[in-house]
């Protein structure tokens, strides 16, 4: 039997007699970061550390024709000045592709790229130095937006052309259901550059240590391929390279890319033996971060009177700046995703990655389903206006069903939940009395509008990418139990799922358990934390790594005393005799004993995610085996007289297969709405000919406590049959409904449709405007 | 440039000691109270003085009381002592209105009146209610004080009349009338810590039924180089009975009287609607509070 092969026959668990699975737990982390005790990497400071900053591109696209560095070798204090002739390997990076150069050596491609390092005594020093490091550019014609890039006109980006790729699915004949239809919608929408704005900007330390070890401490989504990329630039054996990647100060996707790795890894091969510190103002985070990549999608959807919806066609183009990084992936999955959970027979989907100098876009909570979403969900309430049918109705009669085949023409055979949630949608008392709460403006020129929305996301890998887990559990010497992972904490709570699973399966206290992620010295290759994978993953892998640890302790017990392994069970850090539950022995003897004997306390095991058998030709990866589903509804007031909108309430309605843990959920439930909030209504930075205008916080508008609505949390559970728990993932899906469903209550209050998002208040105002009837005050 | 390590912070103990050290031209030095906006143009080394004088703690110049020629508020009241202030929200509400949508919590508990005067921004949230309360700036240095009227204390974005050796040492405010009634206005991209798009203060005298206006001050923020009064709205809020349908007439020649520019924030032509909506808002809700009052 292959590992894989082993790990399905899991029986399902039994969730009614859990003492922690399923249960509303409190964080493991919550009390050290609610307080501020904990401590990020970057937070951290010694008495021998150097600093280290980057050198940023002048323009968006030149050339490089001289890097003069002695000025700035010679200034007091500075320890190295780097610059592409320094590095020992191969000079780029990138998970799909390595386009990104690490040091720039003959051309810039966006104001994210980076020239030169330098580390100094002081922060201050290093900044001089940078300032003295004297470039000679030669510009070059920026290529500023992404349909541009694709004519012939553009200039090449690189070798291959601005189109990195071109992904399809195609299924039925749209032309032929295009003819026939009762209803035709087509409309463009466009999406916003967000910024994943973690509390943590990107940063690190690197060192080499006394034994010669490479360590680089960096907030990162995959311990295991920062480590292969860092390995790849330095030439050396990834073995002997340590990183620990976790806990990191949020993530959602924005350090699933190497952000500084690289350079403190170069930069500590310079510093004879010191800690070398980078850590990015946010000024320069907001330059140099991956962003979410805008879409321009242009969308036609086909409807009969009945409400069956006939065909949809997209056509979608990502601008994913100068480099690929994920954007090959994010366009397959949008592609993939760009028709709902629905079965539509006719669908022709396409989908572009394309370069341009608008700095660097790629993984982004979501993964380009947010982008997508919005078309098809727009014109499923177009539709039913039309035909004078309920949004939820209309809905829950095009949605595929588990056994039924998706618009992409496979047949969905893991667990979905979309129906159930539209059916708890349609009963959640803010859909039953929204006739009321739209009644009740706050004041008498604002309107208020409801509206409902459902989607999807994948779980885990596509199929063309390798996915597997793998935990690691360790008696320690004073009986308690670590459990390692790889997924890293990046704010989404998983370690808490991970404890939770460990002290269920060895029958003790979560207090028993100590979790550690993300260290490659500590934690097996177990993938990334990304693709809403890290709930699945991880309490998949510890399910089979803990009969394991059991083996372990009774078959060690029962060599102790001699008694029959079948006849010891584990309890509260005891081995106990199955009849009477009496102790036999405690954990910490045990441990004792196997040290004595020089016998490994560490079992460890691994398997492999299921994938579908057959792909989509041409879709780059699709489709995927597991699918979380969600629905929101939700209610906005718009304000006629300036277009401001607030959220007033969100109902959240998941489907993430068995919920681990209640709290964790709504965690996510609530952090996912604000997001989609921001996405809608605030989010986008600006880039003008290739120059970011956004330039901070204070110009990147985030939804703070005084934009957070009252947010519900209605969970469904379709069991996942392929988890021993039944469970799925949710970090994804849950912002990406909300979009679409606060763009239709606007239009439902104010009868005014906004398809470039954000929808600013000028952006609502505007869109009123030009529907005239609406708005009852027009000044000019 | 000097560097940020390199810059020394003096700390007067009195006005006396601040006026002597501000007379002191040989050296570059600035002013910084509560640092909202100081330390932000340091960091961003828009601002650089060899020498920061810190007033913060100079506590002779944080009170708020009344006298027979006005209200006084000190330059070193900070926002939050504006907005908990019994006198203001009695005689001056507007002002309270306003310091309360200045940022948020923390800046409000930080920044100063003074420096919000002082930094003379266009979108500066007190400005407009000191508009409509006519109020007069105090400056003072080593040689005397004069005292200017606030439409003629500012030049244009940033720029003021106040002198390299004066300081502000006293704001005075007109007290409301018991008939008077005020309301500030603000939009912003969100509804905390944010910057005005476009702001407006008005102050009004209502009879008791609230059905005519005698007189009224209006003033928008954010929508030309400085404060605009807007008098020709002014003119008509007593042309007839002070209704809804009196706001609406008003706000439709709002736009007329400002000067907008566009920027990242927003469109002029957008601005130019927002000025005519928030007076209608404004209006509007204060016409629901002198209902409630």
């Amino acid at each position: 039997m292959s590992i894989g092969e082993k790990a399905n026959t899991h029986k399902e668990y039994s969730n009614e007699r859990n003492q922690w699975i399923g249960k509303r737990i409190a964080r493991i982390d919550g009390p050290e970061k609610v307080t501020g005790e904990l401590k990020y990497m970057t937070d951290e400071n010694y008495s021998n550390m150097v600093w280290g900053k980057v050198l940023r591109a002048e323009y968006p696209h030149a050339k490089i024709k001289n890097i003069e560095t002695e000025k700035a070798e010679s200034l007091p204090g500075v320890i190295c000045v780097l610059t592409y002739k320094d590095i020992p390997g191969f000079n780029g990076f990138g998970i799909v592709t390595p386009d990104q150069p690490v040091l720039c050596e003959d051309v810039v491609r966006c104001t994210a790229d980076a020239v030169a390092l330098v580390a100094a005594e002081t922060s201050e020093i290093a900044d001089e130095a940078i300032n003295l490091i004297h470039v000679d550019y030669e510009p070059l014609k920026v290529v500023t937006d992404a349909e541009y890039a694709m004519t012939g006109e553009a200039p090449y980006l690189h070798p291959d052309g601005n189109i990195h790729s071109h992904v399809k699915i195609n299924n039925g004949d749209v032309d032929q259901a295009f003819k026939h239809a009762d209803y035709i919608f087509e409309n463009t929408y466009y999406s916003p550059r967000q910024m994943h704005a973690f509390i943590e900007t990107e940063g690190g330390w690197g060192l080499v240590e006394e034994d010669g070890t490479l360590k680089i401490q960096c907030p990162g989504q995959y311990a295991y391929r920062d480590r292969l990329q860092i390995s790849r630039t330095l030439g050396i054996n990834p073995e002997r390279i340590h990183v620990i990647s976790s806990p990191n100060g949020g993530g959602f996707g924005g350090k699933d890319e190497i952000t500084v790795q690289i350079y403190l890894a170069l930069l500590a091969l310079h510093t004879e033996g010191r800690p070398v510190k980078i850590h990015l103002t946010r000024e320069e985070s907001v330059q140099a971060g991956m962003k979410r990549h805008p879409f321009k999608v242009q969308v036609k959807t086909a409807a009969n009177k009945d409400g069956v919806i006939t065909a949809n066609q997209v056509r979608a183009v990502a601008d994913t700046g100068a480099f690929a990084s994920l954007g090959p992936a994010v366009i397959s999955l949008a592609v993939e995703h760009a028709c709902g959970p629905y079965k539509i027979p006719n669908v022709d989907i396409e989908g572009f990655c394309v370069y341009t100098n608008n700095g660097i876009a790629g993984a982004f909570r979501g993964f380009g389903v947010n982008q997508v979403c919005v078309g098809i969900e727009t014109h499923i309430d177009m539709i039913a206006e039309q035909i004078n049918m309920d949004p939820i109705e209309i809905r829950k009669k095009n949605v595929y069903h588990q056994g039924e085949k998706s618009s992409v023409g496979h047949i969905v055979k893991s667990s979905v939940g979309t129906h159930e949630t539209l059916e708890k949608a349609q009963n959640c008392e803010l859909w039953t009395n929204q006739n009321i709460y739209k009644s009740q403006p706050s004041e008498p020129w604002k309107k208020r509008g409801v509206a409902v929305s459902t989607s999807f996301h994948a779980v885990g890998m596509g199929l063309d990418k390798p996915d597997y887990g793998a935990a690691s559990i360790e008696l320690l010497h004073d009986g308690r139990l670590k459990v390692a992972v790889g997924p890293e904490e990046i704010g989404t709570g998983n370690g808490t799922v991970y404890a939770q699973v460990c002290a269920e399966l060895l029958h003790c206290d979560m207090a028993d358990i100590s979790v550690v992620q993300g260290d490659t010295s500590e934690t097996l290759d177990s993938g990334t934390i990304s693709a809403s994978r890290s709930t699945y993953t991880g309490s998949r892998a510890i399910a089979t790594t803990a009969p394991l640890m059991i083996e372990l302790l009774t078959g060690t017990a029962s060599e102790m005393l001699n008694i029959p392994a079948k006849d010891i069970d584990v309890e509260d850090c005891n081995v106990i005799h199955k009849k009477d539950h009496s102790i036999l022995l405690s954990f910490t003897e045990l441990y004792d004993y196997l040290s004595i004997n020089k016998t490994s306390t560490k079992v460890n095991s691994q398997f492999y995610l299921p994938k579908e058998k057959e792909a989509i030709k041409g879709s780059g990866g699709a489709p995927h085996h597991i699918y979380g589903y969600q629905t929101n509804v939700v209610m906005v007031e718009v304000d006629t007289l300036t277009g401001e909108t607030d959220v007033l309430r969100v109902v959240s309605i998941p489907d993430c297969g068995r919920v681990m843990n209640l709290q964790g959920l709504e965690g996510q439930t609530e952090g996912g709405a604000i997001m989609g909030i921001g996405y809608t209504l605030y989010e986008d930075v600006i880039i003008e000919e290739g120059y970011h205008k956004t330039s901070n916080l204070g110009d990147y508008i985030i939804p703070t406590i005084r934009e957070t609505p009252e947010i519900e949390t209605i969970p469904v559970e379709a069991p996942e049959p392929s988890n021993p728990f039944g469970a799925k993932g949710i970090g994804e899906v849950v912002m990406i409904p909300i979009i679409p469903a606060i763009m239709s209550a606007i239009y439902d209050a104010t009868g005014a449709r906004v398809k470039h998002l954000p929808a600013t208040p000028e952006r609502i105002f505007n869109a009123m405007k030009s529907t005239t009837s609406s708005v009852p005050m027009s000044s000019r | 440039m000097i560097k940020t390590s390199e810059m020394q912070v003096v700390s007067p103990k009195s006005l006396d000691e601040c006026l002597y050290l501000l007379n002191d031209q040989e050296k570059n030095n600035r002013l910084i109270a509560g640092g909202t906006d100081a330390v932000v143009r340091m960091k961003d080394k828009k601002w650089t003085p060899d020498i920061w004088i810190n007033i913060k703690g100079m506590n002779e110049l944080r009170y708020i009381r009344k006298d027979p020629s006005g209200i006084h508020v000190g330059p070193l009241t900070t926002h939050t002592d504006i907005v908990k202030s019994k006198l203001l929200q009695d005689k001056a509400d507007v002002l309270t209105f306003a310091a309360k949508e200045v940022g948020a919590t923390q800046m409000q508990n930080m920044g100063t009146l003074g420096g919000n005067i002082g930094n003379a921004s266009p979108t500066g949230d007190t400005i407009p209610a000191l508009y409509v309360l006519d109020a007069r700036i105090e400056l003072s240095s080593l040689y005397g004080t004069r005292t200017v009227p606030i439409e003629e204390f500012f030049i244009g974005p940033g720029k003021t009349v106040i002198q390299t050796d004066e300081i502000i040492t006293d704001i005075i405010i007109r007290p409301q009338d018991t008939s008077e009634i005020g309301i500030f206005e603000k939009l912003g991209p969100r509804k905390a810590q944010s910057i005005s798009i476009v702001n407006f203060a008005a102050s009004i005298n209502l009879d008791k039924e609230g059905h005519h206006c005698s007189s009224g001050r209006l003033a928008f923020g954010s929508v030309g180089p400085t404060i605009i009064r807007a008098k020709k709205c002014e003119s008509m809020l007593t042309l007839d009975r002070f209704d809804k349908s009196l706001t609406h007439n008003i706000s439709k020649v709002a736009w007329k009287e400002v000067a907008p520019i566009s920027d990242a924030r927003a469109s002029s032509n957008y601005r130019r609607d927002m000025a005519s909506a928030l007076l209608e808002r404004g209006l509007l809700r204060l016409m629901k509070r002198w209902e409630n009052k």
